[in-house]
C-alpha cells in the first residue's frame, strides 16, 4: 500500500511498453504496447494522487482514458485500411517511403 | 483512505467561471467544426463542398476578428499585465498566445484554400478512404468524381487544437489539445487521391510515432504532477523554485515533456517521421502541417519552457543547445541528398525548426518575439512553396521527383520564378522575409549568450543555401526532360495561396518592421503565469 | 493491513458458493429436454454468428461496430463525476452537460446518416 511502489510499477510497465514499440514488428502489437504505456501513465497519476492527497490525478486519468479511446479508434481505422490494401500489418513491409 | 475521503469532503464544488468572451476565437473554430460534421450528416453530397467552404472560411475569418478584438481589449493588458488566465486556470490569454493564434488562423485560411482546390476536375482527396487501392470500388468512386468532404471539419478540428495547444496553461489541457490537433492530421495524411499506398503508409507512420511521442509527453506530465502535486504550469514553476527534495521526478518530467514537444516540431533526434509524412500526405495537408502545426508546436514549447521551467533555464539549456545544433546541421545536410521535392522541403523544415530553437534557447523576451516573427513569415512562405508543388503534374499525379523539375524555368518561367523566390527566402537571402526572420532569431540568440549556436546556424544556412540554389540552377539552367511534367494553370484558390505566400515573403522582406514591432509588443511581457 | 481484504474475500466466497449451488441444483433438480437451440453458443439471445471456417478472419464490419461502441461508451465517464456533483454545479453544470451530450449527438447523427449503424 505504499504509493511509491505503484509509481515504480508504472515506470516498469511504461518501459515494457516503450521497448515493445521499438522491437516488435506488427503494427497492431506496437499499438497495444502504446496502450500499455498510456495505462502505465494512468497508474502513475492515480498513485501520485494518493501520494499528494488530491483528486486531480484521478480526474486526469479519466481524460487519458477518453483520449486513448479516441486514439484507438483513429489508429484502428488507419491500420485496418493499410491491412486491407497490403494484406500485412508488419511495419517492415511498409517501406515505400524512404530516402 | 482517510486523506482521500477527507479531500473529497473538504472540496466544496462551486460552478467554474468561464470567460466565454476571451475564449471566443477557440469556441468559434470548434463550433464551425461541429457544424461541418452536421453538414456531412444532413446535406446532400453535391452541395456539401459549398456549405463547407462557407463554414470553414467564415469560421476562420470570424475567429481572426475575435482574436483582434480580444487583443484590443484594454482591460486585458491593463497596468502592464501580460494577460489573463481564464477558464479556471486552464487557458492563458496573453500577447504571445494571441499572436500565435492569429498566425495559425491566417495560415489555416490559406491552407484551406489549397485543400479546397478542385478546379482541375477533382480535389486532391480520396473518393473513399475505406476502399482498397486498385479495387473496383475505388475506381467507381473516382469515376463519379466524388471525394471526401470530411477533410473540412477534420481540418477545423485540427486548427482548433492548434489554437488551444499554445494557449493551454496546464499540462492536461495541453495534452488534450495535442491529441485534438494530432488525431485529425493522422487521418488527413491518409486521404490522398493519388498514390494511396504511400499516403496510407504515411498515415500509419505518423500515427504510430505520434502516439508513441504523446505517451512520452503524458508520462512526463505524470512525473511533474508527482513532483509538484499539480499540472498547472505556474504551480510547477513555483514548486521548482522551492522544492528541492525529489529532483529526479522534476528532471524526468522535463525530459519526457520535452521529448513530446520536440517530436511535434520535428527536432533531431525526433525528426524521423517528418520526411515520410510530408512526402506521403496530400500536398495541401502537408502545407497545413508544415505551417500551422509547426507554429502551434513551437507556441506550446515556448510556453512550457518559459513558464513552467523558466527558473530552470540552466538545467535545460545545454540539452536544448545540443538539439538545436543537431537539428540545424542534420536538416541542412540530409536535405542535400534528397531527390523528392516534398522530402527536400521536409528536411528544410527540420533545419528551420533548428533556427527557431536558437531563439528559444535565449529564454528572453527578444528570443520570444524573434521566434514569433520567424514562425509567421516562414509559415506563409512554406504554404506558397507547397502550393507551387501542387501545380507541377504528370499523368500519375504530382511530379515530385526533382529530376522532372529540370528545365521548368524554360517552360513556365513564372511558376519557376515564384518557386525560386520561395527557395531564396528559405535560404535567407536579403530582401526576402527569410532574411529578416533569420536575422531576428540569430540576433536574439547572440544577445542571449548563444554565440556558438549563431555561428553554427550561419554555417547550416550556408549549407542549406547550397541545395536551394541547386534546385534553382536545375530549374533554369538544365534542359527540360522530354517526358517532363505539365504545369497546370492555377485555379482561383491555389493561385490565391501562391499569391499570398509570395506577397508576404516580399513585403515582410522589404518592410519587416511593422510585423517585428507587433511581435515584440506581443512578447514584451512574456507569457501570463 | 490484510484485514482490509476480509470483506472482499467473504464476498468472493459467497459468490462462488452461490454459483456452485445454482449449477449443482440446476443439474440435479431441473428437467432435461435436449434440443438444437439449447446446444448452440449463447450470444445474448440473437442468432449465433456463423464462425469463419478454419479460424479465419472476422468481417471488417465487426471492427466498425466495435470502434463505434468504444467511442460512444467512453463518453459516459464524464457523466459519473457530474452525476455526483450536479446539485452543487446547478444550472451551469446542466447547461454544460447538455452541450457535451449535444456534441456527442452530432457525432451520432453523422454515423447514423452515413450508414455506420447499418449491418448489411
Amino acid at each position: 500500500m505504499i504509493p511509491g511502489d505503484y509509481v515504480a510499477l508504472a515506470v516498469i510497465l511504461f518501459v515494457i511498453g516503450a521497448v515493445g514499440v521499438l522491437i516488435r514488428r506488427n503494427a497492431m502489437v506496437i499499438f497495444m504496447c502504446i496502450e500499455l504505456m498510456l495505462n502505465a501513465v494512468n497508474l502513475a497519476f492515480v498513485a501520485f494522487a494518493r501520494l499528494h492527497g488530491t483528486i486531480d490525478g484521478q480526474v486526469i486519468a479519466f481524460f487519458v482514458m477518453v483520449v486513448a479511446a479516441a486514439e484507438v479508434v483513429v489508429g484502428l481505422a488507419i491500420l485496418m485500411a493499410i491491412f486491407r490494401s497490403r494484406r500485412s500489418a508488419s511495419v517492415d513491409d511498409a517501406n515505400l517511403l524512404k530516402y | 483512505m482517510t486523506s482521500l475521503s477527507g479531500a473529497l469532503a473538504a472540496a466544496t464544488i462551486t460552478p467554474p467561471h468561464i470567460e466565454y468572451g476571451q475564449l471566443s476565437p477557440l469556441l468559434v473554430v470548434f463550433g464551425a467544426a461541429v457544424a461541418g460534421v452536421l453538414v456531412e450528416a444532413f446535406v446532400p453530397r453535391e452541395r456539401r463542398r459549398a456549405f463547407h467552404l462557407v463554414i470553414a472560411l467564415g469560421g476562420l475569418v470570424a475567429a481572426f476578428a475575435l482574436i483582434i478584438s480580444v487583443a484590443a481589449t484594454p482591460s486585458l493588458f491593463a497596468h502592464g499585465s501580460p494577460g489573463h488566465v481564464v477558464a479556471m486556470g486552464a487557458v492563458g490569454v496573453d500577447g504571445p498566445t494571441l499572436f500565435i493564434q492569429g498566425t495559425i488562423v491566417v495560415l489555416a485560411f490559406v491552407s484551406v484554400l489549397l485543400i479546397a482546390e478542385s478546379s482541375h476536375g477533382v480535389s486532391p482527396f480520396a473518393a473513399q478512404a475505406a476502399a482498397v487501392p486498385g479495387s473496383a470500388e475505388e475506381r467507381e468512386g473516382l469515376l463519379r468524381g466524388i471525394s471526401h468532404t470530411e477533410v473540412y471539419p477534420l481540418t477545423l478540428f485540427a486548427v482548433g487544437g492548434m489554437m488551444l495547444f499554445p494557449a493551454a496553461n496546464d499540462l492536461l489541457t495541453m495534452f488534450v489539445a495535442l491529441e485534438v490537433l494530432s488525431l485529425p492530421l493522422y487521418l488527413l495524411c491518409g486521404l490522398a487521391r493519388r498514390r494511396r499506398l504511400i499516403s496510407q503508409e504515411a498515415a500509419m507512420k505518423y500515427f504510430l510515432l505520434g502516439a508513441f511521442s504523446s505517451a512520452f509527453f503524458l508520462f512526463g506530465v505524470a512525473m511533474l504532477y508527482g513532483y509538484s502535486g499539480s499540472v498547472s504550469l505556474s504551480a510547477i514553476a513555483a514548486a521548482a523554485a522551492t522544492n528541492v527534495s525529489s529532483a529526479t521526478l522534476l528532471y524526468a518530467g522535463i525530459a519526457l515533456v520535452g521529448i513530446g514537444l520536440l517530436f511535434k516540431i520535428g527536432a533531431v533526434p525526433f525528426q524521423s517521421w517528418k520526411p515520410d509524412v510530408y512526402q506521403g500526405a496530400p500536398t495541401a495537408v502537408t502545407a497545413l502541417m508544415a505551417s500551422c502545426t509547426v507554429v502551434s508546436a513551437f507556441g506550446g514549447l515556448l510556453r512550457v519552457f518559459y513558464v513552467a521551467f523558466g527558473q530552470l533555464t540552466w538545467d535545460w539549456r545545454p540539452a536544448m543547445w545540443g538539439v538545436a545544433i543537431l537539428t540545424m546541421l542534420a536538416g541542412a545536410i540530409i536535405a542535400i541528398t534528397q531527390t523528392d521535392v516534398k522530402r527536400m522541403l521536409a528536411y528544410s523544415s527540420i533545419a528551420h525548426g533548428g533556427f527557431v530553437l536558437t531563439a528559444v534557447v535565449a529564454a528572453t523576451a527578444a528570443g520570444l518575439s524573434a521566434s514569433l516573427f520567424y514562425l509567421a513569415v516562414y509559415g506563409l512562405t512554406t504554404i506558397g512553396a507547397f502550393a507551387v508543388v501542387t501545380l507541377v503534374r504528370d499523368p500519375a499525379g504530382e511530379a515530385n521527383h526533382l529530376s522532372k523539375w529540370a528545365g521548368l524555368g524554360k517552360r513556365s518561367p513564372w511558376l519557376a520564378g515564384v518557386f525560386a523566390f520561395f527557395l531564396l527566402a528559405f535560404a535567407g537571402i536579403p530582401l526576402t522575409s527569410g532574411f529578416a526572420g533569420k536575422f531576428a532569431v540569430f540576433q536574439a540568440a547572440a544577445a542571449g549568450g548563444a554565440l556558438p549556436l549563431v555561428i553554427i546556424g550561419v554555417l547550416a544556412s550556408a549549407v542549406a543555401a547550397f541545395f536551394y540554389v541547386r534546385v534553382i540552377v536545375l530549374m533554369f539552367f538544365s534542359d527540360p526532360a522530354p517526358d517532363g511534367p505539365t504545369v497546370v494553370t492555377p485555379g482561383l484558390f491555389t493561385g490565391a495561396a501562391v499569391a499570398v505566400g509570395a506577397a508576404a515573403t516580399l513585403v515582410f522582406g522589404i518592410a519587416p518592421e511593422p510585423l517585428l514591432a507587433l511581435a515584440s509588443h506581443a512578447a514584451a511581457h512574456l507569457f501570463v503565469r | 493491513m490484510l484485514t482490509l481484504y476480509v470483506p472482499i474475500l467473504m464476498l468472493a466466497a459467497l459468490a462462488a458458493l452461490f454459483a456452485g449451488f445454482s449449477l449443482v441444483m440446476g443439474a440435479l433438480a431441473g428437467p432435461k429436454r435436449w434440443n438444437r437451440a439449447k446446444l448452440q453458443a449463447y450470444e445474448s439471445g440473437i442468432e449465433p454468428t456463423p464462425q469463419p471456417s478454419g479460424g479465419g478472419r472476422f468481417p471488417v464490419k465487426y471492427y466498425l461496430t466495435a470502434m463505434l461502441f468504444i467511442l460512444f461508451d467512453i463518453e459516459i465517464i464524464f457523466l459519473y463525476p457530474w452525476a455526483v456533483t450536479f446539485r452543487s454545479l446547478g444550472v451551469f453544470g446542466l447547461v454544460e452537460m447538455v452541450l457535451f451530450i449535444v456534441t456527442v449527438l452530432v457525432a451520432y447523427a453523422y454515423v447514423w446518416r452515413r450508414g455506420g449503424l447499418e449491418w448489411d
